[in-house]
Protein backbone atom coordinates (compact mmCIF):
# COMPACT_ATOMS: atom_id res chain seq x y z
CA UNK A 1 0.00 0.00 0.00
CA UNK A 2 1.37 3.41 -0.90
CA UNK A 3 0.38 6.79 0.42
CA UNK A 4 0.79 9.98 -1.46
CA UNK A 5 2.63 12.63 0.48
CA UNK A 6 -0.37 14.88 0.96
CA UNK A 7 -2.76 12.17 2.11
CA UNK A 8 -0.15 10.90 4.53
CA UNK A 9 0.16 14.32 6.13
CA UNK A 10 -3.60 14.75 6.32
CA UNK A 11 -3.94 11.33 7.89
CA UNK A 12 -1.48 12.24 10.64
CA UNK A 13 -3.10 15.46 11.74
CA UNK A 14 -6.01 13.84 13.53
CA UNK A 15 -7.72 17.25 13.90
CA UNK A 16 -9.96 19.29 11.62
CA UNK A 17 -7.86 20.81 8.88
CA UNK A 18 -8.15 24.55 8.34
CA UNK A 19 -8.63 25.89 4.84
CA UNK A 20 -5.19 27.57 4.94
CA UNK A 21 -3.48 24.34 5.75
CA UNK A 22 -5.54 22.46 3.21
CA UNK A 23 -4.56 25.01 0.56
CA UNK A 24 -0.87 24.82 1.48
CA UNK A 25 -0.98 21.02 1.44
CA UNK A 26 -2.58 21.08 -1.99
CA UNK A 27 0.05 23.50 -3.23
CA UNK A 28 2.82 21.29 -1.88
CA UNK A 29 1.25 18.21 -3.45
CA UNK A 30 1.01 19.91 -6.86
CA UNK A 31 4.48 21.40 -6.63
CA UNK A 32 6.73 19.47 -4.26
CA UNK A 33 9.61 21.86 -4.96
CA UNK A 34 7.58 24.70 -3.51
CA UNK A 35 8.85 26.45 -0.40
CA UNK A 36 5.33 26.44 1.01
CA UNK A 37 6.42 23.65 3.34
CA UNK A 38 8.04 26.36 5.50
CA UNK A 39 4.72 28.09 6.05
CA UNK A 40 2.84 24.80 6.35
CA UNK A 41 5.28 23.36 8.93
CA UNK A 42 5.17 26.55 10.99
CA UNK A 43 1.35 26.67 10.85
CA UNK A 44 1.13 23.07 12.01
CA UNK A 45 3.70 23.72 14.75
CA UNK A 46 1.70 26.67 16.04
CA UNK A 47 -1.41 24.47 16.09
CA UNK A 48 0.51 21.95 18.19
CA UNK A 49 0.32 19.30 15.45
CA UNK A 50 3.98 18.52 15.89
CA UNK A 51 4.17 15.14 14.19
CA UNK A 52 2.54 16.48 11.03
CA UNK A 53 4.71 19.61 11.25
CA UNK A 54 7.83 17.44 11.52
CA UNK A 55 6.76 15.42 8.48
CA UNK A 56 6.30 18.61 6.46
CA UNK A 57 9.69 19.88 7.62
CA UNK A 58 11.48 16.62 6.81
CA UNK A 59 9.92 16.54 3.35
CA UNK A 60 11.14 20.10 2.77
CA UNK A 61 14.53 19.39 4.26
CA UNK A 62 15.08 16.46 1.98
CA UNK A 63 14.29 18.57 -1.08
CA UNK A 64 16.07 21.71 0.13
CA UNK A 65 18.97 20.53 2.33
CA UNK A 66 20.99 23.66 1.54
CA UNK A 67 18.20 26.01 2.62
CA UNK A 68 18.93 27.41 6.09
CA UNK A 69 15.25 28.10 6.79
CA UNK A 70 14.35 24.43 6.33
CA UNK A 71 16.78 23.44 9.13
CA UNK A 72 15.50 26.33 11.27
CA UNK A 73 11.89 25.17 10.87
CA UNK A 74 12.77 21.59 11.78
CA UNK A 75 14.73 22.81 14.82
CA UNK A 76 11.76 24.81 16.14
CA UNK A 77 9.52 21.76 15.81
CA UNK A 78 12.11 19.56 17.54
CA UNK A 79 12.27 21.99 20.47
CA UNK A 80 8.51 21.79 20.84
CA UNK A 81 8.78 18.01 20.77
CA UNK A 82 11.39 18.15 23.52
CA UNK A 83 14.25 16.85 21.33
CA UNK A 84 16.63 19.60 22.37
CA UNK A 85 19.92 18.04 21.32
CA UNK A 86 18.60 17.35 17.81
CA UNK A 87 17.22 20.89 17.65
CA UNK A 88 20.67 22.18 18.61
CA UNK A 89 22.22 20.16 15.76
CA UNK A 90 19.68 21.52 13.26
CA UNK A 91 20.33 25.11 14.34
CA UNK A 92 24.05 24.50 14.08
CA UNK A 93 23.42 23.31 10.51
CA UNK A 94 21.40 26.50 9.95
CA UNK A 95 24.20 28.83 11.01
CA UNK A 96 26.71 26.85 8.98
CA UNK A 97 24.59 27.64 5.91
CA UNK A 98 23.72 31.18 7.00
CA UNK A 99 26.01 32.55 9.74
CA UNK A 100 23.70 35.55 10.29
CA UNK A 101 20.49 33.56 10.65
CA UNK A 102 18.50 35.40 13.34
CA UNK A 103 16.16 32.54 14.23
CA UNK A 104 18.95 30.03 14.61
CA UNK A 105 21.02 32.29 16.89
CA UNK A 106 17.91 32.97 18.99
CA UNK A 107 17.26 29.25 19.23
CA UNK A 108 20.86 28.38 20.06
CA UNK A 109 20.91 31.16 22.66
CA UNK A 110 17.75 29.75 24.22
CA UNK A 111 19.16 26.21 24.35
CA UNK A 112 22.51 27.32 25.77
CA UNK A 113 20.71 29.33 28.46
CA UNK A 114 18.48 26.39 29.27
CA UNK A 115 21.54 24.14 29.62
CA UNK A 116 23.25 26.62 31.90
CA UNK A 117 25.85 27.64 29.31
CA UNK A 118 25.63 31.40 29.83
CA UNK A 119 28.71 32.14 27.72
CA UNK A 120 27.22 30.27 24.79
CA UNK A 121 23.85 31.96 25.29
CA UNK A 122 25.48 35.42 25.32
CA UNK A 123 27.49 34.66 22.20
CA UNK A 124 24.45 33.57 20.18
CA UNK A 125 22.15 36.30 21.44
CA UNK A 126 24.74 38.95 20.63
CA UNK A 127 24.96 37.54 17.10
CA UNK A 128 21.16 37.59 16.94
CA UNK A 129 21.08 41.25 18.00
CA UNK A 130 23.72 42.02 15.40
CA UNK A 131 21.50 40.36 12.77
CA UNK A 132 18.46 42.40 13.80
CA UNK A 133 19.04 45.16 16.40
CA UNK A 134 15.32 46.03 16.29
CA UNK A 135 14.09 42.63 17.50
CA UNK A 136 12.90 43.46 21.02
CA UNK A 137 12.52 39.81 22.05
CA UNK A 138 16.23 39.23 21.44
CA UNK A 139 17.25 42.45 23.16
CA UNK A 140 15.24 41.49 26.24
CA UNK A 141 16.62 37.95 26.24
CA UNK A 142 20.16 39.32 26.00
CA UNK A 143 19.57 41.65 28.95
CA UNK A 144 18.22 38.78 31.01
CA UNK A 145 21.19 36.51 30.25
CA UNK A 146 23.67 39.32 30.92
CA UNK A 147 21.99 39.85 34.28
CA UNK A 148 22.22 36.14 35.12
CA UNK A 149 25.89 36.06 34.09
CA UNK A 150 26.65 39.10 36.27
CA UNK A 151 24.93 37.50 39.28
CA UNK A 152 26.98 34.37 38.80
CA UNK A 153 30.22 36.37 38.67
CA UNK A 154 29.31 38.23 41.84
CA UNK A 155 28.27 35.07 43.69
CA UNK A 156 30.48 34.65 46.79
CA UNK A 157 30.92 30.92 46.34
CA UNK A 158 30.99 28.97 43.13
CA UNK A 159 28.78 25.89 43.55
CA UNK A 160 31.08 23.76 41.38
CA UNK A 161 33.90 24.19 43.87
CA UNK A 162 31.89 23.22 46.89
CA UNK A 163 30.63 19.77 45.86
CA UNK A 164 33.66 17.84 47.00
CA UNK A 165 34.97 20.34 49.53
CA UNK A 166 37.46 18.71 51.87
CA UNK A 167 38.02 15.65 49.70
CA UNK A 168 41.39 14.87 48.17
CA UNK A 169 41.51 15.90 44.51
CA UNK A 170 38.31 17.94 44.76
CA UNK A 171 39.28 20.14 41.81
CA UNK A 172 41.41 17.90 39.62
CA UNK A 173 40.36 14.28 40.10
CA UNK A 174 36.69 14.28 41.06
CA UNK A 175 33.94 15.17 38.64
CA UNK A 176 30.16 15.26 38.95
CA UNK A 177 28.21 15.58 35.71
CA UNK A 178 24.84 14.69 34.26
CA UNK A 179 24.06 11.90 31.82
CA UNK A 180 24.33 14.36 28.92
CA UNK A 181 27.87 15.29 29.86
CA UNK A 182 27.22 18.68 31.48
CA UNK A 183 29.59 19.34 34.37
CA UNK A 184 27.92 20.00 37.73
CA UNK A 185 30.88 20.11 40.03
CA UNK A 186 34.46 19.13 40.78
CA UNK A 187 37.16 19.18 38.13
CA UNK A 188 39.50 17.08 36.05
CA UNK A 189 42.98 18.13 34.98
CA UNK A 190 45.36 16.70 32.43
CA UNK A 191 49.00 15.90 33.22
CA UNK A 192 49.83 19.39 31.91
CA UNK A 193 47.38 20.96 34.35
CA UNK A 194 44.81 21.88 31.71
CA UNK A 195 41.14 21.70 32.68
CA UNK A 196 39.73 18.73 30.76
CA UNK A 197 36.49 18.47 32.77
CA UNK A 198 34.10 19.15 29.89
CA UNK A 199 35.84 16.79 27.46
CA UNK A 200 36.06 13.96 29.96
CA UNK A 201 32.43 14.42 31.08
CA UNK A 202 31.29 14.30 27.46
CA UNK A 203 33.27 11.14 26.67
CA UNK A 204 32.32 9.34 29.88
CA UNK A 205 28.62 10.16 29.55
CA UNK A 206 28.71 8.72 26.01
CA UNK A 207 30.38 5.59 27.35
CA UNK A 208 27.79 5.34 30.12
CA UNK A 209 25.01 5.34 27.54
CA UNK A 210 26.71 2.33 26.01
CA UNK A 211 26.98 0.76 29.47
CA UNK A 212 23.21 1.31 29.88
CA UNK A 213 22.53 -0.39 26.59
CA UNK A 214 24.95 -3.28 27.19
CA UNK A 215 23.44 -3.96 30.63
CA UNK A 216 19.94 -3.91 29.18
CA UNK A 217 20.60 -6.17 26.20
CA UNK A 218 22.79 -8.60 28.14
CA UNK A 219 20.16 -8.67 30.92
CA UNK A 220 22.65 -7.64 33.60
CA UNK A 221 20.24 -5.30 35.38
CA UNK A 222 21.26 -1.71 36.09
CA UNK A 223 25.00 -1.13 36.09
CA UNK A 224 26.42 0.30 39.31
CA UNK A 225 29.97 1.25 38.55
CA UNK A 226 32.77 0.88 36.06
CA UNK A 227 36.52 0.81 36.66
CA UNK A 228 38.99 1.47 33.87
CA UNK A 229 42.72 1.01 34.26
CA UNK A 230 45.60 2.23 32.14
CA UNK A 231 49.30 3.01 32.39
CA UNK A 232 48.58 6.43 33.92
CA UNK A 233 46.27 5.21 36.68
CA UNK A 234 42.65 4.26 36.96
CA UNK A 235 39.19 5.79 36.97
CA UNK A 236 36.00 4.82 38.72
CA UNK A 237 32.64 5.84 37.23
CA UNK A 238 29.45 5.40 39.22
CA UNK A 239 25.83 6.45 39.10
CA UNK A 240 24.74 9.22 41.44
CA UNK A 241 21.25 10.41 42.37
CA UNK A 242 19.19 12.61 40.03
CA UNK A 243 20.59 11.09 36.83
CA UNK A 244 24.11 12.18 37.53
CA UNK A 245 27.44 10.42 37.14
CA UNK A 246 30.48 10.54 39.36
CA UNK A 247 34.03 10.10 38.12
CA UNK A 248 37.07 9.57 40.33
CA UNK A 249 40.46 9.41 38.63
CA UNK A 250 43.77 8.69 40.33
CA UNK A 251 47.31 7.82 39.27
CA UNK A 252 48.71 4.31 39.43
CA UNK A 253 49.89 4.67 43.04
CA UNK A 254 46.30 4.36 44.28
CA UNK A 255 45.15 0.72 44.36
CA UNK A 256 41.68 -0.11 43.02
CA UNK A 257 40.31 -0.88 46.50
CA UNK A 258 41.35 2.57 47.70
CA UNK A 259 39.79 4.09 44.58
CA UNK A 260 36.49 2.42 45.47
CA UNK A 261 36.65 3.92 49.00
CA UNK A 262 37.33 7.39 47.55
CA UNK A 263 34.42 6.93 45.13
CA UNK A 264 32.12 6.01 47.99
CA UNK A 265 33.07 9.15 49.95
CA UNK A 266 32.69 11.33 46.88
CA UNK A 267 29.31 9.76 46.16
CA UNK A 268 28.10 10.69 49.63
CA UNK A 269 29.35 14.27 49.18
CA UNK A 270 27.63 14.45 45.80
CA UNK A 271 24.37 13.11 47.25
CA UNK A 272 24.36 15.76 49.96
CA UNK A 273 25.22 18.51 47.50
CA UNK A 274 22.49 17.44 45.09
CA UNK A 275 19.94 17.35 47.90
CA UNK A 276 20.95 20.86 48.90
CA UNK A 277 20.33 22.03 45.33
CA UNK A 278 16.71 20.88 45.40
CA UNK A 279 14.29 23.82 45.56
CA UNK B 1 13.03 12.45 15.20
CA UNK B 2 14.79 10.10 12.85
CA UNK B 3 14.65 10.87 9.16
CA UNK B 4 13.16 7.54 8.17
CA UNK B 5 10.77 7.46 5.19
CA UNK B 6 8.86 4.28 4.44
CA UNK B 7 6.67 3.54 1.44
CA UNK B 8 5.19 0.64 3.41
CA UNK B 9 4.20 1.87 6.90
CA UNK B 10 4.89 -1.45 8.67
CA UNK B 11 8.60 -1.00 8.00
CA UNK B 12 8.90 2.38 9.70
CA UNK B 13 8.97 1.52 13.43
CA UNK B 14 11.38 -1.44 13.16
CA UNK B 15 13.64 0.63 10.92
CA UNK B 16 13.64 3.61 13.29
CA UNK B 17 14.68 1.27 16.13
CA UNK B 18 17.40 -0.32 14.01
CA UNK B 19 18.83 3.00 12.87
CA UNK B 20 18.87 4.31 16.44
CA UNK B 21 20.46 1.23 18.00
CA UNK B 22 22.94 0.38 15.25
CA UNK B 23 23.97 3.99 14.68
CA UNK B 24 23.47 3.56 10.93
CA UNK B 25 24.12 6.64 8.83
CA UNK B 26 22.26 5.48 5.73
CA UNK B 27 19.86 2.59 5.31
CA UNK B 28 17.79 1.24 2.45
CA UNK B 29 15.22 -1.53 2.62
CA UNK B 30 14.38 -2.74 -0.87
CA UNK B 31 13.21 -5.66 -2.94
CA UNK B 32 15.73 -7.74 -4.90
CA UNK B 33 14.65 -5.82 -8.00
CA UNK B 34 15.79 -2.58 -6.40
CA UNK B 35 12.36 -1.18 -5.50
CA UNK B 36 12.97 0.90 -2.39
CA UNK B 37 10.49 0.37 0.45
CA UNK B 38 12.12 2.57 3.06
CA UNK B 39 15.12 4.77 3.49
CA UNK B 40 16.98 6.59 6.21
CA UNK B 41 19.56 9.32 5.87
CA UNK B 42 19.55 9.95 2.12
CA UNK B 43 18.78 13.51 1.08
CA UNK B 44 18.90 13.10 -2.69
CA UNK B 45 16.76 10.79 -4.80
CA UNK B 46 19.63 10.23 -7.20
CA UNK B 47 21.73 8.72 -4.40
CA UNK B 48 18.92 6.35 -3.43
CA UNK B 49 18.54 5.32 -7.04
CA UNK B 50 22.24 4.58 -7.42
CA UNK B 51 22.54 2.79 -4.06
CA UNK B 52 19.43 0.67 -4.66
CA UNK B 53 20.50 -0.35 -8.15
CA UNK B 54 24.06 -1.15 -7.06
CA UNK B 55 22.95 -2.97 -3.90
CA UNK B 56 20.51 -5.14 -5.82
CA UNK B 57 23.15 -5.87 -8.44
CA UNK B 58 25.73 -6.83 -5.81
CA UNK B 59 23.34 -9.26 -4.12
CA UNK B 60 22.37 -10.70 -7.46
CA UNK B 61 25.96 -11.26 -8.57
CA UNK B 62 27.12 -12.68 -5.24
CA UNK B 63 24.17 -15.08 -5.30
CA UNK B 64 25.56 -16.37 -8.59
CA UNK B 65 28.99 -16.76 -7.04
CA UNK B 66 27.42 -18.61 -4.12
CA UNK B 67 25.68 -20.97 -6.52
CA UNK B 68 28.93 -21.58 -8.36
CA UNK B 69 30.71 -22.67 -5.19
CA UNK B 70 27.78 -24.72 -3.96
CA UNK B 71 26.35 -22.30 -1.39
CA UNK B 72 22.65 -21.60 -1.43
CA UNK B 73 23.28 -17.91 -0.82
CA UNK B 74 25.50 -15.54 1.15
CA UNK B 75 23.82 -14.33 4.33
CA UNK B 76 25.46 -10.93 4.44
CA UNK B 77 28.29 -8.96 2.91
CA UNK B 78 30.39 -6.34 4.62
CA UNK B 79 32.81 -3.94 3.01
CA UNK B 80 35.01 -2.10 5.47
CA UNK B 81 36.50 1.24 4.52
CA UNK B 82 38.61 3.59 6.62
CA UNK B 83 35.74 5.83 7.66
CA UNK B 84 32.66 3.88 6.61
CA UNK B 85 31.48 0.32 6.34
CA UNK B 86 28.78 -1.06 4.07
CA UNK B 87 26.63 -3.96 5.21
CA UNK B 88 24.40 -5.67 2.68
CA UNK B 89 22.12 -8.57 3.56
CA UNK B 90 19.09 -10.44 2.30
CA UNK B 91 16.22 -11.40 4.59
CA UNK B 92 13.24 -13.70 4.09
CA UNK B 93 9.86 -12.20 4.96
CA UNK B 94 6.27 -13.35 4.35
CA UNK B 95 6.27 -10.84 1.50
CA UNK B 96 9.28 -12.51 -0.09
CA UNK B 97 12.95 -11.63 0.12
CA UNK B 98 14.02 -8.10 1.01
CA UNK B 99 17.45 -6.51 0.97
CA UNK B 100 18.97 -4.19 3.53
CA UNK B 101 21.81 -1.86 2.65
CA UNK B 102 23.38 -0.16 5.66
CA UNK B 103 26.18 2.40 5.73
CA UNK B 104 27.78 2.96 9.13
CA UNK B 105 30.57 5.14 10.45
CA UNK B 106 33.33 4.73 13.04
CA UNK B 107 30.86 5.36 15.89
CA UNK B 108 29.33 1.98 15.08
CA UNK B 109 30.76 -1.37 13.98
CA UNK B 110 29.82 -4.32 11.84
CA UNK B 111 29.26 -6.26 15.06
CA UNK B 112 26.65 -3.77 16.25
CA UNK B 113 25.04 -3.56 12.82
CA UNK B 114 24.80 -7.37 12.61
CA UNK B 115 23.44 -7.59 16.15
CA UNK B 116 20.63 -5.12 15.59
CA UNK B 117 20.05 -6.31 12.04
CA UNK B 118 18.91 -9.64 13.50
CA UNK B 119 16.38 -7.75 15.64
CA UNK B 120 15.29 -5.77 12.58
CA UNK B 121 14.64 -8.96 10.63
CA UNK B 122 12.59 -10.45 13.47
CA UNK B 123 10.54 -7.27 13.86
CA UNK B 124 9.95 -6.92 10.13
CA UNK B 125 8.86 -10.55 9.82
CA UNK B 126 6.44 -10.03 12.72
CA UNK B 127 5.06 -6.76 11.30
CA UNK B 128 4.90 -7.84 7.68
CA UNK B 129 1.40 -8.15 6.17
CA UNK B 130 0.46 -11.13 4.01
CA UNK B 131 2.33 -11.85 0.84
CA UNK B 132 1.31 -9.99 -2.30
CA UNK B 133 0.98 -12.06 -5.50
CA UNK B 134 4.38 -12.25 -7.11
CA UNK B 135 4.86 -10.98 -10.62
CA UNK B 136 7.70 -11.44 -13.03
CA UNK B 137 10.38 -8.79 -12.85
CA UNK B 138 11.08 -7.35 -16.24
CA UNK B 139 13.15 -4.33 -17.10
CA UNK B 140 10.15 -2.03 -17.46
CA UNK B 141 8.77 -3.08 -14.02
CA UNK B 142 12.13 -2.49 -12.46
CA UNK B 143 12.30 1.06 -13.76
CA UNK B 144 8.69 1.83 -12.93
CA UNK B 145 8.88 0.38 -9.40
CA UNK B 146 12.10 2.23 -8.73
CA UNK B 147 10.64 5.55 -9.82
CA UNK B 148 7.37 5.00 -7.98
CA UNK B 149 9.13 4.37 -4.69
CA UNK B 150 11.49 7.30 -5.22
CA UNK B 151 8.50 9.51 -5.89
CA UNK B 152 7.12 8.68 -2.48
CA UNK B 153 10.41 8.70 -0.61
CA UNK B 154 11.21 12.19 -1.81
CA UNK B 155 7.70 13.56 -2.09
CA UNK B 156 7.65 13.79 -5.89
CA UNK C 1 39.27 -22.20 16.72
CA UNK C 2 43.00 -22.74 17.29
CA UNK C 3 43.93 -25.04 20.17
CA UNK C 4 45.92 -22.22 21.77
CA UNK C 5 42.94 -19.88 21.83
CA UNK C 6 40.64 -22.64 23.05
CA UNK C 7 42.94 -23.43 25.97
CA UNK C 8 43.21 -19.77 26.89
CA UNK C 9 39.43 -19.33 26.91
CA UNK C 10 38.91 -22.60 28.77
CA UNK C 11 41.23 -21.30 31.48
CA UNK C 12 38.94 -18.32 31.95
CA UNK C 13 35.70 -20.28 31.90
CA UNK C 14 37.03 -22.65 34.58
CA UNK C 15 36.79 -19.79 37.11
CA UNK C 16 33.56 -20.19 39.05
CA UNK C 17 30.89 -17.69 38.01
CA UNK C 18 32.20 -17.09 34.49
CA UNK C 19 29.39 -17.43 31.94
CA UNK C 20 31.41 -16.82 28.84
CA UNK C 21 34.80 -15.79 27.50
CA UNK C 22 35.46 -14.43 24.03
CA UNK C 23 38.21 -13.14 21.79
CA UNK C 24 36.79 -10.28 19.77
CA UNK C 25 38.06 -7.90 17.10
CA UNK C 26 38.26 -4.57 18.91
CA UNK C 27 37.18 -2.38 15.98
CA UNK C 28 34.49 -4.61 14.45
CA UNK C 29 33.09 -6.28 17.57
CA UNK C 30 33.11 -9.66 15.83
CA UNK C 31 33.91 -12.98 17.52
CA UNK C 32 37.28 -14.59 16.79
CA UNK C 33 36.89 -17.38 19.33
CA UNK C 34 34.41 -17.99 22.11
CA UNK C 35 33.43 -20.31 24.92
CA UNK C 36 30.05 -19.29 26.26
CA UNK C 37 27.34 -21.01 28.27
CA UNK C 38 24.05 -21.87 26.62
CA UNK C 39 21.72 -18.89 26.64
CA UNK C 40 24.51 -16.32 26.42
CA UNK C 41 24.30 -14.25 23.21
CA UNK C 42 27.96 -14.34 22.21
CA UNK C 43 27.47 -11.97 19.28
CA UNK C 44 25.79 -9.41 21.53
CA UNK C 45 28.49 -9.69 24.19
CA UNK C 46 31.18 -9.23 21.54
CA UNK C 47 29.60 -6.27 19.78
CA UNK C 48 28.57 -4.41 22.92
CA UNK C 49 31.79 -4.98 24.85
CA UNK C 50 33.88 -3.77 21.90
CA UNK C 51 31.65 -0.72 21.55
CA UNK C 52 31.81 0.06 25.27
CA UNK C 53 35.58 -0.26 25.29
CA UNK C 54 35.90 1.98 22.23
CA UNK C 55 33.57 4.62 23.68
CA UNK C 56 35.46 4.74 26.95
CA UNK C 57 38.85 4.92 25.21
CA UNK C 58 38.76 8.70 24.71
CA UNK C 59 37.63 9.18 28.30
CA UNK C 60 40.57 7.25 29.75
CA UNK C 61 43.05 9.13 27.59
CA UNK C 62 41.39 12.46 28.44
CA UNK C 63 41.45 11.76 32.17
CA UNK C 64 45.16 10.93 32.05
CA UNK C 65 44.64 7.20 32.61
CA UNK C 66 45.98 6.44 29.14
CA UNK C 67 45.16 3.51 26.88
CA UNK C 68 42.83 1.05 28.54
CA UNK C 69 44.44 -2.03 30.07
CA UNK C 70 41.33 -3.29 31.78
CA UNK C 71 37.62 -2.45 31.94
CA UNK C 72 35.29 -3.74 34.65
CA UNK C 73 31.56 -3.02 34.42
CA UNK C 74 29.68 -4.07 37.54
CA UNK C 75 25.93 -4.47 37.22
CA UNK C 76 23.20 -5.75 39.53
CA UNK C 77 23.09 -9.19 37.95
CA UNK C 78 26.44 -9.60 36.28
CA UNK C 79 29.91 -8.42 35.43
CA UNK C 80 31.45 -7.54 32.09
CA UNK C 81 35.24 -7.43 31.81
CA UNK C 82 37.48 -6.60 28.87
CA UNK C 83 41.21 -6.48 28.30
CA UNK C 84 42.94 -5.52 25.06
CA UNK C 85 45.40 -7.97 23.53
CA UNK C 86 47.84 -7.42 20.64
CA UNK C 87 46.79 -7.32 16.98
CA UNK C 88 43.45 -5.63 17.57
CA UNK C 89 42.04 -8.38 19.78
CA UNK C 90 39.90 -7.78 22.84
CA UNK C 91 39.47 -10.45 25.53
CA UNK C 92 35.92 -10.23 26.91
CA UNK C 93 34.40 -12.04 29.87
CA UNK C 94 30.79 -12.17 31.03
CA UNK C 95 30.36 -13.39 34.60
CA UNK C 96 28.11 -13.46 37.64
CA UNK C 97 28.28 -10.37 39.83
CA UNK C 98 30.08 -12.21 42.66
CA UNK C 99 32.84 -13.67 40.48
CA UNK C 100 36.42 -13.47 41.76
CA UNK C 101 37.63 -10.71 39.43
CA UNK C 102 41.24 -11.15 40.50
CA UNK C 103 41.29 -14.77 39.35
CA UNK C 104 39.52 -13.98 36.10
CA UNK C 105 41.97 -11.20 35.43
CA UNK C 106 44.93 -13.56 35.80
CA UNK C 107 43.38 -15.92 33.27
CA UNK C 108 42.65 -13.02 30.94
CA UNK C 109 46.32 -12.04 31.09
CA UNK C 110 47.19 -15.61 30.08
CA UNK C 111 44.77 -15.29 27.17
CA UNK C 112 46.53 -12.08 26.13
CA UNK C 113 49.81 -14.02 26.08
CA UNK C 114 48.19 -16.65 23.87
CA UNK C 115 47.29 -14.00 21.29
CA UNK C 116 50.85 -12.62 21.10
Amino acid sequence: MRYRQSSDLTRCWGRPVSSDIRAMTAELASNPDSLVFLELGEALRRRGQLYAAAKAAVVGLERHPQLADSHDLYARILVDMGHLQQAYDEWQATVELDPQHLGAHKGLGFLCYRWGDLDGALEHLELAVAADPMDQSVVQALQMVRGAAAELTEAPEEPQQSVFQGLDGAHHGLLLFDTRGRVLGGGMSSHLGEDVSRDVAAYVSGGCQEADRSSRILELGDWRWMVLEGPGGSMHVSRSPSNTLLLVARDGSVPSGRLAVLAKRAAEAARQWLEAQQP
Amino acid sequence: MSRVRAVEPWIEDPLVRFVTEAGARLTLIMTPSGQVLAQHGFTRAVDVMAAAALGAAIVSSTREIATTIGEETFRALNHQGIQHGIFLAEMATPRGPLLALVVYGPESSVGLVQLFYEDLVQELVAACPDEEPTKPVIAADFERDLHNSLAFLFGR
Amino acid sequence: MSEQFKQALDGITRVRGVRGALMVTDDDGLIIADAVMEGVRGDAVAALAASLSARMAKATVGAGVGEQHFLHLQAENGTLLSMPAPNGVLIVVLAENDVNVGLVRLEMLRAVEAVK
